[in-house]
Protein backbone atom coordinates (compact mmCIF):
# COMPACT_ATOMS: atom_id res chain seq x y z
CA UNK A 1 0.00 0.00 0.00
CA UNK A 2 1.31 3.39 -0.85
CA UNK A 3 1.47 6.44 1.46
CA UNK A 4 -1.69 8.42 0.98
CA UNK A 5 0.46 11.40 1.89
CA UNK A 6 2.79 10.67 -0.76
CA UNK A 7 1.24 13.01 -3.37
CA UNK A 8 1.06 16.48 -1.35
CA UNK A 9 4.90 15.53 -0.22
CA UNK A 10 6.30 15.98 -3.62
CA UNK A 11 7.90 19.69 -3.62
CA UNK A 12 9.57 18.35 -0.17
CA UNK A 13 10.71 15.34 -1.95
CA UNK A 14 11.96 16.94 -4.63
CA UNK A 15 14.19 19.22 -2.51
CA UNK A 16 15.56 16.82 -0.65
CA UNK A 17 16.34 14.46 -3.66
CA UNK A 18 17.84 17.62 -4.93
CA UNK A 19 19.84 18.12 -1.75
CA UNK A 20 20.93 14.12 -1.86
CA UNK A 21 22.01 14.36 -4.99
CA UNK A 22 24.54 17.77 -4.07
CA UNK A 23 25.99 16.20 -1.24
CA UNK A 24 26.36 12.48 -3.32
CA UNK A 25 28.32 14.50 -6.27
CA UNK A 26 30.42 16.54 -3.78
CA UNK A 27 31.21 12.94 -1.97
CA UNK A 28 32.11 11.64 -5.29
CA UNK A 29 34.10 14.54 -6.15
CA UNK A 30 36.11 14.39 -3.03
CA UNK A 31 37.05 10.90 -3.73
CA UNK A 32 38.08 11.22 -7.43
CA UNK A 33 39.95 14.85 -5.66
CA UNK A 34 39.24 17.20 -7.69
CA UNK A 35 37.03 19.94 -6.31
CA UNK A 36 36.44 21.55 -9.56
CA UNK A 37 34.43 18.17 -10.40
CA UNK A 38 32.30 18.39 -7.75
CA UNK A 39 30.90 21.46 -9.19
CA UNK A 40 30.57 19.54 -12.74
CA UNK A 41 28.83 16.76 -11.49
CA UNK A 42 26.69 18.14 -9.65
CA UNK A 43 25.29 20.00 -12.39
CA UNK A 44 25.46 16.89 -14.90
CA UNK A 45 23.49 15.10 -11.98
CA UNK A 46 21.06 17.50 -12.06
CA UNK A 47 20.42 17.45 -15.41
CA UNK A 48 20.20 13.39 -15.33
CA UNK A 49 17.00 13.14 -13.18
CA UNK A 50 15.89 16.37 -14.21
CA UNK A 51 12.16 15.48 -14.67
CA UNK A 52 10.42 16.33 -18.64
CA UNK A 53 9.48 19.98 -18.82
CA UNK A 54 6.24 19.25 -18.44
CA UNK A 55 5.84 17.41 -15.41
CA UNK A 56 7.73 20.24 -13.65
CA UNK A 57 6.24 22.34 -11.03
CA UNK A 58 7.11 26.12 -11.44
CA UNK A 59 9.74 25.92 -8.11
CA UNK A 60 11.69 23.22 -10.23
CA UNK A 61 11.26 24.84 -13.49
CA UNK A 62 12.61 28.25 -11.59
CA UNK A 63 15.55 25.48 -10.40
CA UNK A 64 16.46 24.22 -13.97
CA UNK A 65 16.40 27.99 -15.18
CA UNK A 66 18.79 29.35 -12.70
CA UNK A 67 21.15 26.31 -12.67
CA UNK A 68 21.04 26.89 -16.50
CA UNK A 69 21.84 30.76 -16.65
CA UNK A 70 24.46 29.97 -13.80
CA UNK A 71 26.15 26.93 -15.91
CA UNK A 72 26.14 29.11 -19.29
CA UNK A 73 27.16 32.25 -18.02
CA UNK A 74 30.18 30.60 -16.57
CA UNK A 75 30.80 28.58 -19.85
CA UNK A 76 30.45 31.36 -21.95
CA UNK A 77 31.66 34.48 -19.79
CA UNK A 78 28.65 36.10 -20.49
CA UNK A 79 25.95 37.42 -18.58
CA UNK A 80 23.24 34.55 -19.93
CA UNK A 81 20.05 34.37 -18.72
CA UNK A 82 17.77 31.37 -19.50
CA UNK A 83 13.91 31.64 -19.09
CA UNK A 84 11.22 29.51 -19.26
CA UNK A 85 8.09 31.96 -20.29
CA UNK A 86 4.76 30.58 -21.20
CA UNK A 87 2.19 30.76 -23.90
CA UNK A 88 0.19 33.60 -23.91
CA UNK A 89 -3.97 33.05 -24.10
CA UNK A 90 -5.58 33.62 -27.17
CA UNK A 91 -2.14 33.41 -29.23
CA UNK A 92 -1.82 30.53 -32.25
CA UNK A 93 1.23 31.56 -34.27
CA UNK A 94 1.77 31.48 -37.43
CA UNK A 95 4.22 31.98 -40.12
CA UNK A 96 3.55 33.87 -43.60
CA UNK A 97 6.53 34.12 -46.53
CA UNK A 98 6.22 35.63 -49.45
CA UNK A 99 8.26 33.96 -52.26
CA UNK A 100 6.82 36.39 -54.89
CA UNK A 101 9.59 38.58 -53.04
CA UNK A 102 12.24 36.37 -51.79
CA UNK A 103 15.44 36.59 -53.40
CA UNK A 104 17.66 33.81 -51.90
CA UNK A 105 19.64 35.86 -50.19
CA UNK A 106 20.54 33.57 -46.86
CA UNK A 107 20.24 36.54 -44.73
CA UNK A 108 17.78 34.72 -42.56
CA UNK A 109 19.73 31.39 -42.34
CA UNK A 110 22.33 33.29 -40.97
CA UNK A 111 20.37 35.65 -38.30
CA UNK A 112 18.66 32.44 -37.02
CA UNK A 113 22.65 30.57 -36.32
CA UNK A 114 23.15 33.91 -34.82
CA UNK A 115 20.30 34.16 -32.68
CA UNK A 116 20.01 30.91 -32.10
CA UNK A 117 22.64 29.83 -31.01
CA UNK A 118 23.21 27.14 -33.48
CA UNK A 119 26.47 24.81 -33.83
CA UNK A 120 29.33 27.15 -35.94
CA UNK A 121 31.89 23.74 -36.59
CA UNK A 122 30.41 21.69 -37.43
CA UNK A 123 27.76 23.63 -39.08
CA UNK A 124 23.84 23.32 -38.47
CA UNK A 125 21.48 26.22 -40.39
CA UNK A 126 17.66 25.40 -38.82
CA UNK A 127 16.74 27.36 -42.40
CA UNK A 128 17.44 26.01 -45.74
CA UNK A 129 17.38 28.28 -48.36
CA UNK A 130 15.95 26.10 -51.56
CA UNK A 131 16.53 27.17 -55.32
CA UNK A 132 13.73 25.96 -58.36
CA UNK A 133 13.70 26.81 -61.78
CA UNK A 134 10.91 29.92 -61.48
CA UNK A 135 8.53 27.38 -63.46
CA UNK A 136 8.14 25.49 -59.74
CA UNK A 137 5.52 28.21 -59.25
CA UNK A 138 3.11 26.61 -61.60
CA UNK A 139 4.19 22.76 -61.04
CA UNK A 140 4.26 23.00 -57.50
CA UNK A 141 7.02 23.15 -55.72
CA UNK A 142 8.51 19.34 -55.10
CA UNK A 143 11.24 19.70 -52.14
CA UNK A 144 13.63 17.08 -53.35
CA UNK A 145 14.25 19.89 -56.54
CA UNK A 146 15.11 22.64 -54.03
CA UNK A 147 19.07 23.13 -54.40
CA UNK A 148 19.91 24.79 -50.79
CA UNK A 149 23.60 24.88 -52.20
CA UNK A 150 23.42 27.71 -55.01
CA UNK A 151 26.35 29.73 -54.97
CA UNK A 152 25.63 32.21 -57.27
CA UNK A 153 27.38 36.24 -57.72
CA UNK A 154 24.93 37.82 -57.00
CA UNK A 155 20.85 36.64 -56.35
CA UNK A 156 17.98 36.12 -57.48
CA UNK A 157 19.87 34.10 -60.49
CA UNK A 158 17.66 34.36 -63.51
CA UNK A 159 14.99 32.33 -63.59
CA UNK A 160 15.18 31.40 -60.61
CA UNK A 161 12.78 31.00 -57.60
CA UNK A 162 13.98 30.66 -53.74
CA UNK A 163 11.79 28.76 -50.93
CA UNK A 164 13.17 29.29 -47.33
CA UNK A 165 12.20 25.97 -45.53
CA UNK A 166 12.72 25.23 -41.57
CA UNK A 167 10.64 23.70 -38.82
CA UNK A 168 6.34 24.45 -40.06
CA UNK A 169 4.81 24.42 -36.61
CA UNK A 170 2.60 21.71 -37.58
CA UNK A 171 -1.11 21.10 -35.99
CA UNK A 172 -1.08 17.40 -36.59
CA UNK A 173 3.08 17.05 -36.13
CA UNK A 174 4.87 13.69 -36.99
CA UNK A 175 7.86 14.61 -35.33
CA UNK A 176 5.86 14.99 -31.61
CA UNK A 177 3.76 11.29 -32.65
CA UNK A 178 6.99 9.74 -33.08
CA UNK A 179 9.25 10.36 -29.85
CA UNK A 180 9.17 7.44 -27.87
CA UNK A 181 10.54 9.32 -24.70
CA UNK A 182 8.38 12.84 -24.95
CA UNK A 183 10.76 15.27 -25.36
CA UNK A 184 9.24 17.14 -27.86
CA UNK A 185 5.47 18.32 -28.50
CA UNK A 186 3.06 21.33 -29.63
CA UNK A 187 2.63 23.66 -27.05
CA UNK A 188 -0.63 25.74 -26.77
CA UNK A 189 0.71 28.69 -29.07
CA UNK A 190 0.84 26.30 -31.80
CA UNK A 191 5.36 26.02 -31.31
CA UNK A 192 6.34 22.93 -31.14
CA UNK A 193 9.56 22.32 -28.85
CA UNK A 194 12.18 20.23 -27.70
CA UNK A 195 12.98 19.57 -24.04
CA UNK A 196 16.96 18.72 -24.95
CA UNK A 197 17.12 17.19 -21.43
CA UNK A 198 14.78 14.20 -22.56
CA UNK A 199 16.05 14.13 -26.34
CA UNK A 200 17.52 10.70 -26.72
CA UNK A 201 18.93 11.65 -30.06
CA UNK A 202 17.34 8.14 -31.42
CA UNK A 203 16.46 10.70 -34.40
CA UNK A 204 12.82 9.28 -35.17
CA UNK A 205 11.50 12.94 -35.46
CA UNK A 206 14.16 13.35 -38.14
CA UNK A 207 12.64 10.52 -40.26
CA UNK A 208 8.85 11.64 -39.64
CA UNK A 209 9.64 14.84 -40.89
CA UNK A 210 8.39 15.67 -44.07
CA UNK A 211 10.21 19.08 -44.50
CA UNK A 212 13.72 17.85 -43.35
CA UNK A 213 13.50 20.44 -40.73
CA UNK A 214 15.06 18.86 -37.98
CA UNK A 215 18.87 18.44 -37.40
CA UNK A 216 21.32 16.40 -35.23
CA UNK A 217 23.82 17.80 -33.50
CA UNK A 218 26.65 14.76 -34.36
CA UNK A 219 28.53 16.43 -32.15
CA UNK A 220 29.43 18.90 -29.34
CA UNK A 221 28.37 21.90 -30.93
CA UNK A 222 31.03 25.01 -30.86
CA UNK A 223 29.74 28.23 -30.54
CA UNK A 224 32.45 31.46 -30.00
CA UNK A 225 31.72 33.12 -26.37
CA UNK A 226 31.91 36.37 -28.07
CA UNK A 227 28.94 35.25 -30.15
CA UNK A 228 26.73 34.13 -27.80
CA UNK A 229 23.30 34.95 -27.31
CA UNK A 230 22.34 35.94 -23.54
CA UNK A 231 18.88 35.65 -24.33
CA UNK A 232 17.91 32.19 -23.99
CA UNK A 233 15.08 29.83 -23.61
CA UNK A 234 14.84 27.18 -21.73
CA UNK A 235 12.96 25.49 -25.11
CA UNK A 236 14.70 27.06 -27.62
CA UNK A 237 18.00 28.52 -28.01
CA UNK A 238 19.73 27.65 -24.93
CA UNK A 239 23.18 25.98 -26.48
CA UNK A 240 22.49 21.53 -27.46
CA UNK A 241 24.95 19.00 -26.42
CA UNK A 242 26.13 16.09 -28.53
CA UNK A 243 23.60 13.83 -29.11
CA UNK A 244 20.38 16.14 -29.46
CA UNK A 245 17.81 17.39 -32.23
CA UNK A 246 17.35 20.66 -32.50
CA UNK A 247 15.36 23.07 -35.13
CA UNK A 248 12.92 26.39 -35.32
CA UNK A 249 11.27 27.27 -32.47
CA UNK A 250 9.94 30.20 -34.12
CA UNK A 251 12.49 32.56 -31.75
CA UNK A 252 10.46 31.19 -28.49
CA UNK A 253 12.31 33.48 -26.63
CA UNK A 254 11.53 36.41 -28.79
CA UNK A 255 8.16 36.10 -29.80
CA UNK A 256 6.89 34.87 -26.01
CA UNK A 257 7.98 38.85 -25.21
CA UNK A 258 5.88 40.01 -28.11
CA UNK A 259 8.95 40.69 -30.60
CA UNK A 260 9.25 39.13 -34.22
CA UNK A 261 11.27 36.59 -35.05
CA UNK A 262 15.22 37.34 -36.22
CA UNK A 263 14.57 35.91 -39.43
CA UNK A 264 11.93 38.06 -40.27
CA UNK A 265 13.93 41.13 -38.80
CA UNK A 266 17.42 39.96 -41.12
CA UNK A 267 15.07 39.62 -44.62
CA UNK A 268 16.16 42.59 -46.99
CA UNK A 269 13.09 42.69 -48.61
CA UNK A 270 10.58 42.44 -46.19
CA UNK A 271 9.44 38.48 -47.13
CA UNK A 272 8.48 36.98 -44.20
CA UNK A 273 5.25 37.67 -42.05
CA UNK A 274 4.31 36.52 -38.50
CA UNK A 275 1.65 37.13 -36.29
CA UNK A 276 -1.43 35.73 -33.93
CA UNK A 277 -3.72 33.67 -36.01
CA UNK A 278 -6.48 34.00 -33.83
CA UNK A 279 -5.91 37.71 -34.26
CA UNK A 280 -8.45 38.55 -37.08
CA UNK A 281 -6.77 41.67 -37.72
CA UNK A 282 -3.20 40.20 -37.64
CA UNK A 283 -0.89 40.84 -40.37
CA UNK A 284 -0.72 36.30 -41.00
CA UNK A 285 -4.35 36.19 -41.00
CA UNK A 286 -4.91 39.52 -43.37
CA UNK A 287 -2.17 37.90 -45.83
CA UNK A 288 -3.91 34.79 -45.58
CA UNK A 289 -7.31 36.37 -46.72
CA UNK A 290 -6.01 38.86 -49.60
CA UNK A 291 -3.05 36.82 -51.47
CA UNK A 292 -2.88 33.30 -52.60
CA UNK A 293 -2.02 31.41 -49.82
CA UNK A 294 -0.13 27.36 -49.52
CA UNK A 295 1.42 25.65 -47.13
CA UNK A 296 3.88 22.61 -48.09
CA UNK A 297 2.87 19.09 -48.59
CA UNK A 298 -0.46 20.08 -47.72
CA UNK A 299 -1.34 16.08 -49.46
CA UNK A 300 0.19 15.15 -46.13
CA UNK A 301 -2.42 16.74 -43.90
CA UNK A 302 0.20 17.84 -41.12
CA UNK A 303 -1.21 21.33 -41.06
CA UNK A 304 1.52 23.88 -41.12
CA UNK A 305 1.29 26.92 -39.36
CA UNK A 306 3.80 28.29 -42.15
CA UNK A 307 2.04 29.56 -44.95
CA UNK A 308 3.96 30.78 -48.19
CA UNK A 309 2.03 33.22 -50.11
CA UNK A 310 2.57 35.62 -53.31
CA UNK A 311 0.99 38.36 -54.73
CA UNK B 1 -78.71 72.52 -34.43
CA UNK B 2 -76.39 75.45 -35.18
CA UNK B 3 -73.30 74.72 -33.19
CA UNK B 4 -72.57 77.35 -30.22
CA UNK B 5 -69.99 79.66 -31.93
CA UNK B 6 -69.39 80.87 -28.24
CA UNK B 7 -68.65 77.33 -27.30
CA UNK B 8 -65.81 76.95 -30.09
CA UNK B 9 -63.83 79.62 -28.66
CA UNK B 10 -64.26 78.19 -25.20
CA UNK B 11 -62.81 75.00 -26.02
CA UNK B 12 -59.54 74.20 -24.20
CA UNK B 13 -57.17 71.09 -24.82
CA UNK B 14 -57.98 68.35 -22.27
CA UNK B 15 -55.51 69.08 -19.17
CA UNK B 16 -53.64 65.08 -20.48
CA UNK B 17 -52.88 66.21 -23.94
CA UNK B 18 -51.18 69.17 -22.82
CA UNK B 19 -48.70 66.78 -20.21
CA UNK B 20 -47.93 64.48 -23.63
CA UNK B 21 -46.76 67.09 -25.59
CA UNK B 22 -44.62 68.57 -22.43
CA UNK B 23 -43.20 65.42 -21.86
CA UNK B 24 -42.34 64.50 -25.90
CA UNK B 25 -40.77 68.18 -25.84
CA UNK B 26 -38.72 67.46 -22.77
CA UNK B 27 -37.98 64.08 -24.33
CA UNK B 28 -36.90 65.29 -27.11
CA UNK B 29 -34.60 68.29 -25.64
CA UNK B 30 -33.04 65.59 -23.60
CA UNK B 31 -31.96 63.55 -26.95
CA UNK B 32 -30.86 66.41 -28.42
CA UNK B 33 -28.83 67.28 -25.48
CA UNK B 34 -27.90 63.94 -25.41
CA UNK B 35 -26.61 63.29 -29.17
CA UNK B 36 -24.24 66.97 -28.97
CA UNK B 37 -22.96 65.46 -25.99
CA UNK B 38 -21.93 62.32 -27.47
CA UNK B 39 -20.53 64.25 -30.35
CA UNK B 40 -18.58 66.25 -28.43
CA UNK B 41 -16.24 63.48 -27.52
CA UNK B 42 -16.15 61.71 -30.76
CA UNK B 43 -13.29 62.84 -33.07
CA UNK B 44 -14.28 65.04 -35.90
CA UNK B 45 -13.80 62.74 -39.18
CA UNK B 46 -14.96 65.17 -41.49
CA UNK B 47 -12.46 67.57 -41.01
CA UNK B 48 -9.25 65.17 -41.19
CA UNK B 49 -10.25 63.83 -44.38
CA UNK B 50 -8.48 63.46 -46.70
CA UNK B 51 -6.32 61.61 -44.68
CA UNK B 52 -2.79 62.56 -44.84
CA UNK B 53 -1.48 60.63 -41.93
CA UNK B 54 0.45 57.54 -43.05
CA UNK B 55 -0.17 54.94 -40.22
CA UNK B 56 -3.31 55.77 -37.55
CA UNK B 57 -2.24 53.08 -34.77
CA UNK B 58 -0.58 54.95 -31.74
CA UNK B 59 2.11 52.75 -30.85
CA UNK B 60 3.69 52.87 -34.29
CA UNK B 61 7.35 54.37 -34.94
CA UNK B 62 7.52 55.81 -38.27
CA UNK B 63 11.32 55.74 -39.00
CA UNK B 64 12.88 58.14 -40.79
CA UNK B 65 14.13 57.66 -44.39
CA UNK B 66 17.36 56.68 -44.92
CA UNK B 67 19.93 59.28 -45.97
CA UNK B 68 20.40 60.25 -49.60
CA UNK B 69 23.02 58.14 -51.07
CA UNK B 70 26.19 59.23 -52.32
CA UNK B 71 25.16 59.58 -55.95
CA UNK B 72 22.78 61.98 -54.87
CA UNK B 73 23.69 66.02 -55.47
CA UNK B 74 21.26 67.89 -54.71
CA UNK B 75 20.13 70.19 -57.52
CA UNK B 76 20.22 73.81 -56.06
CA UNK B 77 23.93 72.99 -55.79
CA UNK B 78 24.20 73.75 -59.82
CA UNK B 79 21.31 75.40 -60.63
CA UNK B 80 20.33 79.00 -59.16
CA UNK B 81 17.01 79.88 -58.54
CA UNK B 82 17.12 82.98 -61.06
CA UNK B 83 17.77 80.04 -63.84
CA UNK B 84 14.80 79.87 -66.27
CA UNK B 85 14.19 75.78 -66.08
CA UNK B 86 13.22 73.48 -69.36
CA UNK B 87 10.37 72.06 -69.01
CA UNK B 88 10.69 69.72 -72.46
CA UNK B 89 10.50 66.60 -71.82
CA UNK B 90 14.29 65.24 -72.86
CA UNK B 91 16.92 63.02 -72.49
CA UNK B 92 19.44 65.03 -69.70
CA UNK B 93 22.73 64.77 -70.55
CA UNK B 94 26.18 65.77 -69.04
CA UNK B 95 26.46 65.81 -65.42
CA UNK B 96 23.26 64.01 -65.07
CA UNK B 97 24.45 60.46 -67.06
CA UNK B 98 25.01 58.85 -63.17
CA UNK B 99 21.12 59.52 -62.68
CA UNK B 100 19.64 55.94 -63.97
CA UNK B 101 15.77 56.29 -63.56
CA UNK B 102 14.41 53.37 -64.48
CA UNK B 103 10.65 53.37 -63.40
CA UNK B 104 7.97 53.05 -65.59
CA UNK B 105 7.76 56.18 -68.33
CA UNK B 106 8.31 58.45 -65.81
CA UNK B 107 10.56 61.40 -66.14
CA UNK B 108 11.71 63.94 -63.55
CA UNK B 109 8.99 66.28 -63.64
CA UNK B 110 6.22 63.38 -62.58
CA UNK B 111 7.71 63.94 -59.33
CA UNK B 112 10.47 66.79 -58.90
CA UNK B 113 8.52 70.13 -59.08
CA UNK B 114 9.81 72.20 -62.20
CA UNK B 115 10.45 75.76 -59.78
CA UNK B 116 11.01 74.30 -56.79
CA UNK B 117 13.70 71.50 -56.25
CA UNK B 118 13.68 70.96 -53.33
CA UNK B 119 10.25 69.86 -53.25
CA UNK B 120 8.21 67.43 -54.67
CA UNK B 121 5.05 67.41 -56.38
CA UNK B 122 1.85 66.00 -56.08
CA UNK B 123 -0.30 65.00 -58.88
CA UNK B 124 -2.74 67.99 -57.48
CA UNK B 125 -0.20 70.34 -57.53
CA UNK B 126 0.67 70.80 -54.26
CA UNK B 127 4.42 70.82 -53.12
CA UNK B 128 5.37 67.89 -50.52
CA UNK B 129 8.94 67.56 -48.43
CA UNK B 130 10.84 64.67 -49.40
CA UNK B 131 10.95 63.36 -46.38
CA UNK B 132 6.67 63.08 -47.39
CA UNK B 133 7.86 60.73 -50.69
CA UNK B 134 5.39 58.13 -49.72
CA UNK B 135 2.45 60.06 -50.56
CA UNK B 136 3.95 60.92 -54.18
CA UNK B 137 4.49 57.26 -54.87
CA UNK B 138 0.71 56.17 -53.53
CA UNK B 139 -0.21 58.13 -55.75
CA UNK B 140 -0.04 55.32 -57.85
CA UNK B 141 0.19 52.47 -55.88
CA UNK B 142 -2.58 52.45 -53.87
CA UNK B 143 -2.83 48.66 -53.35
CA UNK B 144 0.93 48.62 -52.16
CA UNK B 145 -0.19 51.43 -49.48
CA UNK B 146 -3.51 49.27 -48.63
CA UNK B 147 -1.18 45.97 -48.19
CA UNK B 148 1.57 48.23 -46.43
CA UNK B 149 -0.82 49.83 -43.55
CA UNK B 150 -1.75 45.82 -42.69
CA UNK B 151 1.71 44.96 -42.63
CA UNK B 152 1.58 42.63 -45.35
CA UNK B 153 3.87 44.75 -47.90
CA UNK B 154 7.38 46.02 -46.43
CA UNK B 155 8.91 45.59 -43.45
CA UNK B 156 7.96 45.73 -39.73
CA UNK B 157 10.79 45.29 -36.70
CA UNK B 158 10.16 45.83 -32.99
CA UNK B 159 7.08 43.58 -31.53
CA UNK B 160 4.40 41.88 -33.62
CA UNK B 161 2.41 42.85 -30.48
CA UNK B 162 3.42 46.29 -29.08
CA UNK B 163 5.46 49.20 -30.87
CA UNK B 164 6.51 48.75 -34.30
CA UNK B 165 8.63 50.22 -35.97
CA UNK B 166 7.45 51.01 -40.12
CA UNK B 167 9.53 51.82 -42.67
CA UNK B 168 8.37 53.68 -45.65
CA UNK B 169 8.58 52.97 -49.40
CA UNK B 170 12.24 54.61 -50.18
CA UNK B 171 13.24 52.97 -46.87
CA UNK B 172 13.54 50.11 -49.13
CA UNK B 173 13.29 51.18 -52.66
CA UNK B 174 15.53 53.65 -54.51
CA UNK B 175 12.65 55.89 -56.43
CA UNK B 176 14.95 56.03 -59.20
CA UNK B 177 14.84 52.34 -59.68
CA UNK B 178 12.74 51.00 -57.40
CA UNK B 179 13.35 47.43 -58.42
CA UNK B 180 15.71 45.92 -55.64
CA UNK B 181 19.05 45.75 -56.98
CA UNK B 182 20.62 41.65 -56.82
CA UNK B 183 22.72 41.26 -54.01
CA UNK B 184 25.52 38.77 -52.63
CA UNK B 185 24.55 35.53 -51.00
CA UNK B 186 25.48 34.88 -47.77
CA UNK B 187 27.47 31.61 -47.98
CA UNK B 188 26.11 28.15 -48.70
CA UNK B 189 25.56 25.68 -46.20
CA UNK B 190 27.93 22.99 -45.81
CA UNK B 191 27.39 19.72 -47.77
CA UNK B 192 26.97 16.80 -44.92
CA UNK B 193 29.99 14.82 -46.58
CA UNK B 194 32.00 17.77 -46.00
CA UNK B 195 31.33 18.17 -42.56
CA UNK B 196 34.36 17.24 -40.34
CA UNK B 197 33.32 15.98 -36.84
CA UNK B 198 35.34 16.65 -34.47
CA UNK B 199 36.44 14.23 -31.02
CA UNK B 200 34.84 11.39 -30.39
CA UNK B 201 32.06 11.19 -32.77
CA UNK B 202 34.61 10.91 -36.02
CA UNK B 203 36.86 8.44 -34.01
CA UNK B 204 33.67 6.50 -33.60
CA UNK B 205 32.69 6.74 -37.16
CA UNK B 206 36.07 5.92 -37.94
CA UNK B 207 36.03 2.59 -36.08
CA UNK B 208 32.77 1.72 -37.51
CA UNK B 209 34.07 2.39 -41.03
CA UNK B 210 37.33 0.08 -39.97
CA UNK B 211 35.56 -3.16 -38.96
Amino acid sequence: MTKPSEKSEGPVRGASRREFLRTGAVAVGALAGAPGAAQALEFDLESFFQKNFRELSDEEIDDVVKRLSRRYSKQYGAEVSVHATGPMDGVLYGYGLDISRCIGCRRCVYACVDENNQSRDPQIHWIRVLEFEREAIVRGFDLEDGNPYYDHEQVPAADKIYLPVACQHCEESPCTNVCPTGATWREPDGIVVIDYDWCIGCRYCMASCPYGARHFNWTEPSIPAEEINPNMHLLGNRPRTAGVVEKCSFCIQRVRDGRYPACLEACPVGARKFGNLLDSDSEIRTLMRTKRTFVLKAELKTQPKFFYFYG
Amino acid sequence: MEPDPSKQHDYRPPPYQLTTWLLLGAALLLIVFLISLRTKHQPDTSRSYPSRALIADGEAVLLPPPPMNDEFVPCGDCHGAEEVPNPERRKLEEEHDAMKVAHGELWCLQCHDLHNREKLRLADGSLIAFEDSWQLCTQCHGKKLADWRAGVHGKRTGHWRGPKEYQPCVFCHNPHAPRFAPIAPKPPPVRPEQIVLNGSASEARAHDEAE
